[in-house]
């Protein structure tokens, strides 16, 4: 990444400011989905310790939407209009959130490749030119850690027990991992003026920052990041997605539609 | 950001330790505001900060670490503040509570807010007086 600090959005080109709007919205809807994904095993866990994790890891998904989200003003953007009235096909979310993970092994997994790949991209913001991220996302990354450490704890536990276990984290894996990695490392113009501009790392040092983080995990259960494609069909350069966009009900929940009446900012 | 009782305010040495307080911020053992303003104000303002208990741990806010600096220009005080995590579930109690506290003193017109995260707030940032509060609480604290 090149050297200096942008203080602000406004001072970038608008081709670059674009991109970094793209950025910022696909980081806070990523943390806000993931949190609503963690959010549905606070019961229904493998144990108690295991749900108030979820839980924990939930609350700290909303916390950094809750910075990301805010970090939109910079663009002239209202947050609370983002965070609470896009329709579903506006989000940026990774589109392996767009639907509740069925089981454990898929939380594992996506705690581990999901996950795994916001924080990736938030490593890789931390380390650019552009001061909002610099001074925000390192406590986010602190907070990450836990994730990691029960993510990786969990995948271990799963690779080492039943058949059947190995067989459903192996293909929650290999569902996640192709449009996750698109999501992660774009192979997009957007994402090449980031890293032009030193607002991100290149999109091929994301992915390697990724697969050096993930790739020892995954391969319990032989899964080569190193081979793995990203699945791009149908990319939505305007939001750095597939097609599509989460489930309904998560819209609703993440929007707050049950209870519009009571809002309070 | 050097601090502390050099302004004539009462110290509240031990007092606000004890888990006396059911009140936010443990507003029922803040001092009565001062008669007359203080000198040193910057001092004063962090005597004050002092007071303000953090909802969840009954130590004060500089000793949680929280405070990262204030500044105080005529009559207008300027606190940036960090928390203990992003999704911290008492952030507006923990600004009501500076707010209030600092608007009892006739001297203080109006209280601004920066919220920071640099560098990122971690067990460190906790005071020995804190420490050995939260020690006298059962509350062991690593790093």
């Amino acid at each position: 990444m090149s050297g200096g600090t942008v203080e602000t959005a406004a001072d970038l080109p608008p081709e670059a400011r674009e991109a970094l709007r793209r950025l910022v919205i696909a980081l806070a809807d990523a943390k806000r989905l993931m949190g609503i994904r963690y959010s549905d095993w606070l019961l229904g866990a493998p144990s108690i310790e295991t749900g108030i994790a979820a839980s924990s890891m939930a609350q700290d998904e909303w916390g950094h939407a809750r910075l990301l989200y805010a970090m939109l003003k910079a663009f002239d953007m209202d947050p609370v209009q983002v965070e609470h009235e896009r329709p579903s096909d506006e989000y940026c979310s990774p589109d392996a959130l767009d639907r509740p993970f069925e089981d454990w092994a898929e939380v594992v997994a996506g705690c581990v490749v999901i996950d795994g790949a916001i924080s990736a991209c938030l490593r890789s913001f931390a380390g650019g030119s552009y001061e909002p991220a610099r001074s925000r996302v390192p406590k986010m990354l602190a907070e990450e850690e836990f994730h990691w450490d029960m993510a990786a704890a969990w995948y271990h536990r799963l690779a080492n027990a039943s058949e059947e276990a190995r067989t459903l984290l192996r293909d929650a894996t290999l569902e996640m991992l192709p449009s996750t990695l698109a999501w992660m490392a774009p192979d997009d113009s957007a994402a090449n003026v980031l890293s032009d501009a030193g607002l991100t790392d290149s999109p091929g040092a994301i992915r390697s920052s990724f697969e050096a983080v993930v790739g020892p995990v995954l391969a319990e259960l032989e899964v080569d990041l190193s081979t793995a494609e990203a699945r791009s069909e149908g990319w939505d350069a305007s939001r750095g997605r597939g097609p599509g966009g989460p489930d309904d009900d998560a819209i609703e929940r993440a929007r707050g539609d049950r209870n519009r009446m009571l809002f309070v900012e | 950001m050097a601090h502390g009782g050099m302004t004539g305010l009462p110290v509240m040495k031990g007092v606000a330790y004890l888990p006396a307080s059911q009140v936010s911020g443990g507003r029922d053992m803040w001092s009565e505001p001062l008669a007359v303003p203080p000198e040193d104000r910057q001092s004063a303002v962090w005597d004050l900060l002092h007071e303000v208990l953090d909802p969840e741990i009954p130590i004060s806010l500089v000793d949680l670490g929280l405070i990262y600096d204030l500044g105080l220009v005529d009559r207008h005080v300027k606190v940036r503040l960090t928390f203990t995590a992003t999704a911290c579930p008492c952030m507006a109690f923990i600004r009501e509570d500076i707010e209030d506290r600092l608007l009892r003193e006739s001297w203080i017109d109006r209280v601004e807010i920066e919220e920071v995260w640099d560098p990122p707030w971690t067990n460190d940032r906790i005071s020995e007086r804190g420490r050995e509060a939260l020690r006298r609480l059962g509350v062991g604290v690593s790093g």
